[in-house]
């Protein structure tokens, strides 16, 4: 098992490389740019385009600017001062030596913006999924138990609604309904925040955050709770099928040992691996429920520096979650395969 | 021997979700101000404050985080906006186009001696004479130091940018501590807004790092105040925090204490939240906008009393894919009668009422609006005309299928219909795609073929190498809005319609335009001679009112929404909302 951990972690590092090289192309070679304006005069004077796409280095063939957002280029001559004479060293020191670079926006360093951000994204993503597990687990076992119960048909109801509901106009509704209509009964404010993370210019309380939550989770966990549990329940079911199920009851195992001890410890395996797999997204953060809650989060960061065409921003949050999901990807094998004895990646010999 | 390790697992990525949940717990306290470097914190003269009262705090919602408290490094009307409530400039423009002085103590002109024309070189000086009242939030002076200094570092070249007016200065010379006088080696009209206006402010010298270059500087994310409101605090992404600058130099002003700005990304919760009281003004209300908050009591509209927006078609006359007019003239749009029909078969009045809820006005010129006024009569809407007008200019219906083909036409070739792309750009919104598709049924009456494309309108205007459509050439009709910013049209007209910027990433005539009477009489127009100026600009309207090298339709509103306890709001088209910050009040 190690020496195939070890073998695909070597793997995953040319796979990257690749990865960031076609990311790279491709981000750079869409229309529009930088220096496409947009702003106040719709249009940027031809100087100040100049200006900018020098300072961004833009001016460059493409292999080179890879070069330079690969290793910098403070060890070659650049032309800073726009004389036509590549005098001056450059000053960045590329993503190998761990610079990736600064912001076409606000200048700031591209890692500096993504460390703000990623905690909330963290935050929101890790609660929405807390509470998947908490709901699609128990909902997936006893639909499967209790199948075609009237639970269940009422539970498969919802999760297909819940996957066929555009996400975005859910969570407009929840808005409308929790914000616009429904009242406080203590205060007469509104029920629940429109957005954001916590009341502005408040001290901290938990209530206040939790407040905050309600509605964003709402939001991102009606279609994975319906994806979830949908596929615990057909991975149970699969299970409880099986011989070895009858043979612990014929046994005379009670009910529950045999549908929490046996036979969810098996059907949860490839939930563990869809688990795994999930992860990075919880990373990359959903683009939907930060634009609609205000969420100052990843998703949106990663939104606004795509259309604003922000290359280096862009190309640090592509290459750390392609890094992620190889690596959970990685892990998901695994664990998979230290969960399942009958998985085995050596070959024997 | 399989129980362990797999509650282990589900232990351990519970547990990191748990961890997670709990990392973005932010403190009790507001943190001090986000900056890029490790220059000190600006202590705000209060202490953190405790959180404001209701009564005394505002709350302005905007979709994007500014990217600098700079309007120079980057215009995108949020940077102008809490740089106005921050920094102040020379002079600025008030709503109804008349320049009045700020940080000068009196504006130059001629007259008074402030401007004075070397005849011989035909450069200009111009003497600026500061006031000695204002000071930054620590206490410091402002002087003409920070105003070369600012100058000085935009003109830099490794780590400043271009401004207007940089191609007309040769260089800026400190008399005294209050006056500075501006060495010009060209006439330059536009020279009273050219250290102020929407873009420009002053930068203090002292505290401004000018080693890290005017484009990355400390003080584009955490400058020294000068002007009402001094930043207290901002989380990127969700909301910046201002309060109210004790050193500002009005007495009594600002009446507000602290002003909130929150993130919300979606216009609907935008208008939400001003509905519900969470949030007390809204930037570029829409006319959509505007109609659902009439009769509602607790929002009021502030619309500008002039316009600069006006929405026009751009017909390419170049074949599409081509820059060359001559060589290869596009087969409908480079003949001047095709552009007139295409203007007389739209209604631009059932589109004002109907799409835009009646606010626009049908414009016909680029001089509509004050200083400069010019007596272009309104196209009139006549469907009939332009069938005429596309028949005698060769191009009829010979196939009976409603469009209509080259017969005898000027550039295209025999049987080629009467084909066009209409293009919008997506960030504007609803009423944009509507217009778009009304103009094309009424040009689909007349005989016109009419396909409808929406791009990024980073796409449109990007430069030739990034695949701009437009310096590429690679459109037929766009439609979307211009205007000149200021009182100043010179340098916009020159380069919309000069024959020199035709060229790809030279100017902005992407219309592939040549017109040498337009162009002398242009360049004949930078001069200091008002009444000059005020008859050429009208010659250059009629020129453009015949040749119609741009089809002007009508001119969208300028708004901004706020509460009703907020007073004191003015639009404005020649800056942003928060231009008069400082007079803003509350009524409780």
């Amino acid at each position: 098992m190690k020496q195939y951990a070890f073998r695909r972690l070597l793997q995953t590092i040319p796979l990257l490389f690749i990865t960031s090289i076609l990311l790279f192309t491709l981000i750079n070679l869409a229309p529009g740019g930088p220096t496409a304006g947009g702003g106040q005069s719709r249009r940027m004077s031809p100087e100040k385009a100049e200006a900018l796409r020098r300072q961004y280095g833009l001016d460059q063939p493409l292999p080179i600017r890879y070069l330079v957002w690969l290793v910098g280029n403070d060890w070659m001559k650049i032309d800073a001062d726009g004389d036509g004479v590549a005098a001056e060293s450059g000053i960045r020191r590329g993503v190998l030596r761990g610079d990736f670079g600064v912001s076409y926006q606000t200048r700031r360093p591209v890692l500096d913006e993504i460390v703000e951000r990623l905690p909330n994204t963290l935050y929101l993503m890790a609660a929405t999924l807390l509470v998947v597990a908490l709901v699609a687990i128990p909902v997936g076992v006893i639909s499967a138990i209790k199948q075609y119960s009237r639970f269940d048909i009422a539970v498969t109801t919802f999760s297909f609604m819940g996957q066929a509901i555009p996400e975005f106009w859910l969570g407009l509704i929840l808005i409308i309904v929790f914000y616009g209509v429904l009242r406080n009964p203590v205060t007469g404010e509104p029920l629940l925040p429109a957005g954001g993370m916590y009341t502005v210019g408040t001290d901290f309380s938990v209530l206040d955050r939790l407040k905050h939550l309600v509605l964003p989770v709402t939001m991102g966990m009606v279609g994975w709770i319906a994806w979830y549990s949908r596929f615990l329940r057909s991975s149970m079911l699969d299970v409880i099928h099986k011989e070895y199920i009858q043979v612990a009851r014929a046994k005379g195992a009670g009910l529950r040992r045999v549908y929490f001890k046996h036979a969810l410890k098996n059907a949860a395996i490839p939930l563990v691996t869809i688990l795994a797999l999930d992860l990075p997204y919880i990373f990359a953060g959903s683009v939907y429920v930060e634009l609609l809650f205000s969420w100052p989060g990843m998703g949106r960061l990663f939104y606004q520096a795509a259309l604003r065409r922000d290359y280096p921003l862009l190309m640090a949050i592509l290459v750390i979650v392609s890094a992620l999901v190889m690596l959970f990807n990685l892990l998901a094998d695994l664990v998979y395969g230290s969960l399942d004895p009958r998985v085995r990646y050596e070959r024997e010999a | 021997m399989n129980q362990k390790p797999l509650a282990r697992i589900v232990e351990g990525i519970i547990s990191l979700l748990i961890l997670f949940a709990f990392s973005a717990c932010q403190p009790s306290r507001p943190q001090p101000v986000n900056e890029a470097g490790g220059t000190p914190v600006q202590e705000p003269n209060a202490e953190a404050p405790a959180p404001a009262e209701a009564d005394d705090r505002i709350v302005i919602v905007i979709p994007e985080d500014p990217t600098a408290f700079n309007g120079i490094v980057s215009d995108t009307g949020y940077n102008q906006m809490v740089m106005e409530l921050t920094l102040l400039s020379l002079a600025e423009i008030d709503p109804q186009g008349n320049v009045y002085p700020e940080l000068a103590s009196e504006l130059p002109t001629m007259e008074n001696g402030g401007v004075v024309v070397d005849d011989e070189s035909e450069g200009m000086v111009v003497t600026w004479k500061l006031r000695q009242d204002v000071t930054w939030a620590d206490g410091e002076p402002l002087t003409a130091d920070d105003v070369i200094f600012t100058w000085e570092a935009i003109m830099d070249p490794e780590g400043g940018i271009w401004a207007e007016g940089a191609d007309y200065t040769e260089k800026l010379e400190k008399v005294d501590d209050f006056t500075f006088r501006v060495h010009y080696h060209a006439l330059y009209p536009g020279y009273l807004t050219q250290f102020g206006g929407e873009n420009f402010a002053v930068f203090a010298a002292h505290y401004c790092d000018a080693s890290e270059g005017f484009v990355n500087w400390n003080c584009n994310l955490n400058p020294l105040s000068s002007g009402p409101y001094v930043l207290d605090e901002w989380v990127n992404g969700d909301h910046l925090t201002f309060v109210r600058n004790p050193k500002y130099y009005e007495p009594g002003k600002p009446a507000i204490e602290t002003i909130v700005i929150k993130i919300v990304p979606e216009k609907s919760v935008e208008k939400t939240m001003l509905l519900g009281g969470d949030a007390d003004l809204i930037m570029w209300a829409t006319e959509e906008a505007i109609t659902e908050f009439e009769g509602k009591d607790q929002v009021a509209v502030s619309l500008s009393p002039t316009s600069r927006w006006v929405m026009r078609l751009f017909p390419n006359m170049a074949q599409r894919g081509s820059i060359d007019p001559k060589g290869s003239p596009h087969p409908s749009l480079s003949d001047r009668e095709v552009r007139r029909a295409i203007r007389a078969a739209i209604d631009v009045n059932t589109i004002i009422q109907e799409i835009w809820h009646g606010y626009p006005k049908a414009v016909s010129t680029e001089f509509f609006r004050p200083p400069y006024v010019c007596d272009i009569p309104i196209p009139e809407f006549d469907p009939d005309q332009a069938r005429t007008i596309l028949e005698n200019a060769g191009w009829v219906d010979t196939d009976q299928d409603g469009i209509r083909e080259c017969n005898g036409c000027v550039s295209g070739t025999a049987g080629e219909q009467l084909a066009l792309e209409l293009t919008i750009y997506s960030e504007y919104g609803n009423e944009l795609e509507l217009t778009q598709q009304l103009i094309a049924e009424m040009l689909n009456e007349v005989g016109f073929k009419v396909e409808l494309s929406m791009i990024e309108g980073g796409v449109m205007w990007g430069d030739a190498a990034g695949g701009g459509t437009e310096q590429n050439g690679d459109f037929d009709l766009d439609l979307w809005d211009d205007g000149y910013p200021g009182i100043d049209p010179t340098d916009y007209l020159r380069y919309l319609y000069y024959s020199e910027s035709a060229e790809p990433d030279n100017g902005w005539n992407v219309m592939r335009w040549e017109n040498p009477e337009f162009d002398s009489l242009l360049e004949q127009a930078y001069t200091l001679d008002e009444n000059k100026r005020k008859e050429l600009f009208c010659q250059m309207a009629d020129i453009l009112a015949t040749e119609l090298p741009i089809i002007p339709l009508f001119s969208v509103v300028n708004a901004d929404a706020h509460s009703t306890r907020l007073q004191g709001v003015q639009s404005s088209i020649n800056d942003l909302v928060t231009w008069n910050a400082a007079d803003w009040t509350l009524v409780k």
